[in-house]
């Protein structure tokens, strides 16, 4: 009796100090942090679309691939090969057996139509999640011309990327640069422009004068280059339609180069060269009014307005070393950004307006690398002989950069890779190219 | 003639005189060693060095040689002593023995070593050499991962070319010829895919990385990170009454539940006492906030069997470390059955750091990861059901962004 109080007595004791903790811990759902993923591309499916009228087979079958290529080239995605399905949809109404695509471990289902009545194109689609057996978004249709057959494959993969990430594609996007042929020590050079992916490439300018540096406007339909037709270089306004060009109106008498358009497109920021001294002017395109915005007695150059237009980040030598430097869009003292061994240059703003892509020549290599616009988290993506000229995809995912290779033989090449530095793959351009500049999503 | 000129010549004629007369030098000669010299013929001197080389090879060699090499440089004393006799000192001696020229002297017993010196000098350097291994520094650098298509939390050798891709290592099966009889499934190699545990950019590629390197640098390359925790065994019988009960029938589970051992029969055991007296305040502690059926969850998780449930969605999550969502912190909930199967939808309770794109497709990979691994349900202990059946997970990528 006498220990059977005791336990009675105790018990509340030993409860309240021995078991409280678990016992009050997991009282509510049990709550787990999952902080370690994986980084791998998402696989995906896409049966050949449905031709719904005759003699759509074979634009149908190349609208797929286009679709399959563009998620595919992104490293993001990875393509179920069509001899893994189990099964494959009827028509584009049918049902999706969903258990045949999980047992193939396809994340997403792409399933579309394609219809042309005479020179009209018609693309539907509908995306689907396989292991939640829902549909991501609603099914989309697409009207065109036969003839933009691409850029309808472009539009359907920008928009199941857009789904499925969260963030804009850049499949229907264009890019600008220098074509080059002829000898290493007499290359002729010739503005160039195409899809992203290297496709329809085509002529903008012929190959009577040294041109450098395009720049996409904001709505992709001018280009800025600098051009040696009058033996020193300065800046042109090519229209990418009408294929007219004009000399841009700079500083008087001097070098203009560099140049990159303002946020809205009416206004170019350059660098005048006077007398060995670089600064940084900007030009209002309608009234052709300058204002200096650097004026330090050093080299200011590769300016690069910030997505918002507030701040202009460029590189300058001002500290002894080429480094990187941010200042306000109307002027003003500017902020060291880029501290690491070696030299930075060529900076560029991201669409985002989160990092900066910049070239940095160290130890003998040359680097493409992003950095916080503070200048933190820097990080090089690549690593060669010559690597320059870095130029954002209009969701600020991607870079294109120019690679030089090395010999007699060698010439430049038009790459790209992603930001975390993983897929990194030579664009086809039918010869050397360099200076890519990568224009907006078309309209 | 004047007197001086009278003078100077009678003392230069004067000093001239005692010059070749040598007056009041000392004319004793210098000391100095004189050694005999006499001629051999080629044929005396190798047969002098074959009858004497041997016997040095065999006492040379050991170690305590070498200082004499550092001290033969001065040796031109030889050619100094018999410069006239002597040939040529010979201008590279790194001839054997039989070339060299033959030694000045017929009897130098003395010299031979010095000169078997210069020419066993070489082989010192060897041992000298050899040790060459002992600089590698004692702190290897950090080993650069291996680029692979997949970054995981653990490192992930390639698989042999001829298995699929699985989420299993299994060898390869086929029928045997003999047991025709009875039907074999052939089945083919599976191996998980190769995986390395951080981006690998091309600028941190080492420069000589080979394209396929070997296993063994695998191997050598893995990180040391724990092994996966072991799978729990198979799920235990469902219970006779797994299902909720009454208030009343979940405290007698849960008394259970704190003393798992089969109880014995009745019995005035003092232990039984405490049993019941624990059991009796447990039942009286006051649930907060939970319905009547959490008040009493069982046996908590231990953290053996939550890091296993995290592993098994971590596998599945897969994180676009370039995107916006890779910014997104979210939290999300869903049910378990028993038999670990997610019930109804997969929730979203919160959600931070990005746009609302961004955080949705944040939550689309947390859903696809809950359920593309649950396969037949989430392996969890059964008998704390109460503990698991709600579940909260929060993704959190802050530490993938910068891998």
């Amino acid at each position: 009796m006498l220990t059977r109080t005791i336990a009675l007595l105790l018990a509340p004791l030993v409860a309240a100090t021995v078991l409280p903790a678990p016992v009050t811990a997991q009282s509510g759902p049990l709550r787990i942090t999952i902080s370690e993923g994986v980084i791998e591309p998402l696989p995906f499916a896409v049966p050949g679309f449905q031709a719904e009228t005759a003699g759509a087979e074979q634009i149908a079958a190349d609208i797929t691939r286009v679709v399959a290529q563009d998620l595919s080239g992104t490293g993001l995605f990875r393509e179920i090969p069509a001899s893994s399905f189990i099964s494959t949809p009827a028509s584009f109404a049918s049902p999706v057996a969903y258990p045949d695509w999980r047992a193939i471990n396809a994340q997403a289902l792409i399933t579309g139509a394609v219809a042309v009545n005479g020179d009209q194109l018609t693309v539907k689609f509908r995306l689907y999640d396989v292991f939640t057996g829902a549909e991501l978004g609603e099914g989309l249709q697409f009207a065109g011309t036969t003839g933009g057959w691409r850029r309808m494959g472009h539009k359907v993969a920008d928009a199941v990327y857009s789904r499925i990430t969260g963030e804009s594609g850049y499949f229907d996007s264009r890019v600008v640069f220098v074509s080059e042929s002829g000898p290493k020590d007499n290359r002729a050079r010739r503005l160039g422009i195409m899809d992203y992916d290297g496709e329809n490439r085509q002529f903008l300018t012929d190959s009577n004068s040294l041109v450098l540096a395009p720049r996409f406007s904001p709505n992709g339909d001018r280009v800025l280059y600098t051009s040696y037709e009058s033996g020193f270089p300065r800046i042109n306004l090519l229209d990418v339609a009408s294929v007219g060009r004009r000399q841009i109106t700079t500083v008087e008498g001097e070098m203009a180069f560099s140049p990159r358009f303002s946020k809205d497109g009416g206004a170019v920021i350059y660098s005048v060269s006077t007398g060995g001294n670089t600064d940084i002017y900007r030009t209002e395109l309608g009234s052709g009014a300058h204002s200096r915005l650097t004026s330090a007695p050093s080299i200011e150059t590769s300016p690069s307005l910030s997505p918002d237009g507030s701040q202009i980040v460029f590189e300058s030598d001002r500290s002894g070393t080429q480094q990187l430097y941010v200042m306000p869009a109307s002027g003003g003292e500017p902020r060291r950004i880029s501290f690491g061994e070696g030299r930075y240059g060529s900076p560029v703003w991201s669409p985002r307006g989160d990092l900066i892509a910049f070239t940095k020549q160290n130890a003998g290599r040359f680097h493409i690398g992003v950095m916080r616009t503070d200048g933190s988290e820097e990080r090089l993506l690549t690593s060669s002989f010559l690597d320059e000229s870095p130029t954002w995809a209009p969701n600020g995912r991607v870079l294109m950069f120019t690679r030089e290779t090395q010999g007699a033989s060698g010439g430049p090449q038009i790459y790209s890779v992603d930001i975390s530095g993983r897929n990194l793959k030579q664009v086809p351009t039918g010869g050397f190219a360099s200076d890519p500049s990568w224009g907006p999503l078309q309209q | 003639m004047s007197t001086g000129g009278y003078i100077s010549g009678i003392g230069h004629a004067g000093l001239l005189i005692w010059l070749v007369m040598g007056w009041g030098f000392d004319s004793e000669p210098l000391d100095f060693e004189v050694a005999p010299v006499s001629v051999v013929s080629g044929e005396e001197y190798a047969a002098l060095v074959a009858a004497t080389s041997p016997q040095p090879q065999t006492e040379l060699p050991p170690a305590p040689e070498t200082p004499v090499v550092e001290e033969t440089p001065p040796a031109p004393e030889t050619p100094v002593e018999t410069p006239a006799e002597a040939p040529p000192p010979p201008p590279a001696p790194e001839a054997p023995a039989e070339e060299t020229p033959p030694p000045p002297a017929p009897e130098p017993l003395p010299e031979p070593p010095a000169e078997m010196a210069e020419e066993i000098a070489p082989p010192p350097p060897p041992p000298a050499a050899a040790p060459a291994p002992t600089e590698v520094p004692e702190i290897a650098e950090r080993p650069v991962p291996r680029p692979a298509p997949r970054v995981a939390p653990e490192a992930v050798a390639p698989p042999p070319p001829d298995a699929q891709v699985a989420d299993v290592v299994r060898e390869a099966a086929t029928p045997e010829a003999e047991s025709a009889e009875v039907a074999e499934i052939e089945e083919e190699a599976t191996a998980p895919e190769e995986a390395t545990t951080e981006i690998v950019t091309e600028a941190e590629e080492p420069a000589s990385a080979p394209e396929t390197p070997p296993a063994p640098q695998v191997a050598a390359l893995a990180p040391p990170s724990a092994p996966r925790p072991p799978s729990r065994p198979a799920r235990a019988a469902p219970q006779p009454e797994p299902a909720p009960e009454t208030p009343a029938q979940t405290q007698t589970a849960a008394s259970e539940n704190v003393t798992p051992e089969p109880e014995p029969a009745p019995s005035t055991d003092t232990s039984d006492a405490v049993a019941d007296a624990l059991a009796a305040a447990l039942a009286s502690t006051p649930a907060p906030s939970a319905p009547a059926a959490a008040a009493n969850p069982g046996p908590p998780m231990t953290g053996a069997e939550q890091d296993a449930f995290r592993v098994a969605v971590q596998q599945c999550w897969n994180v676009d470390v370039g995107s916006e969502a890779a910014r997104v912190t979210l939290t999300v909930a869903f049910d378990l059955d028993p038999q670990g199967r997610v019930q109804g939808d997969v929730r979203r309770i919160s959600g931070a750091g990005g746009s609302d794109g961004a955080i949705e497709a944040a939550f689309q990979a947390a859903r696809r990861a809950i359920l593309r691994c649950e396969r037949d349900g989430y392996v969890l202990p059964a008998d704390k059901y109460e503990q698991w059946k709600e579940v909260e997970m929060t993704f959190d990528p802050s530490g993938m962004r910068m891998r």
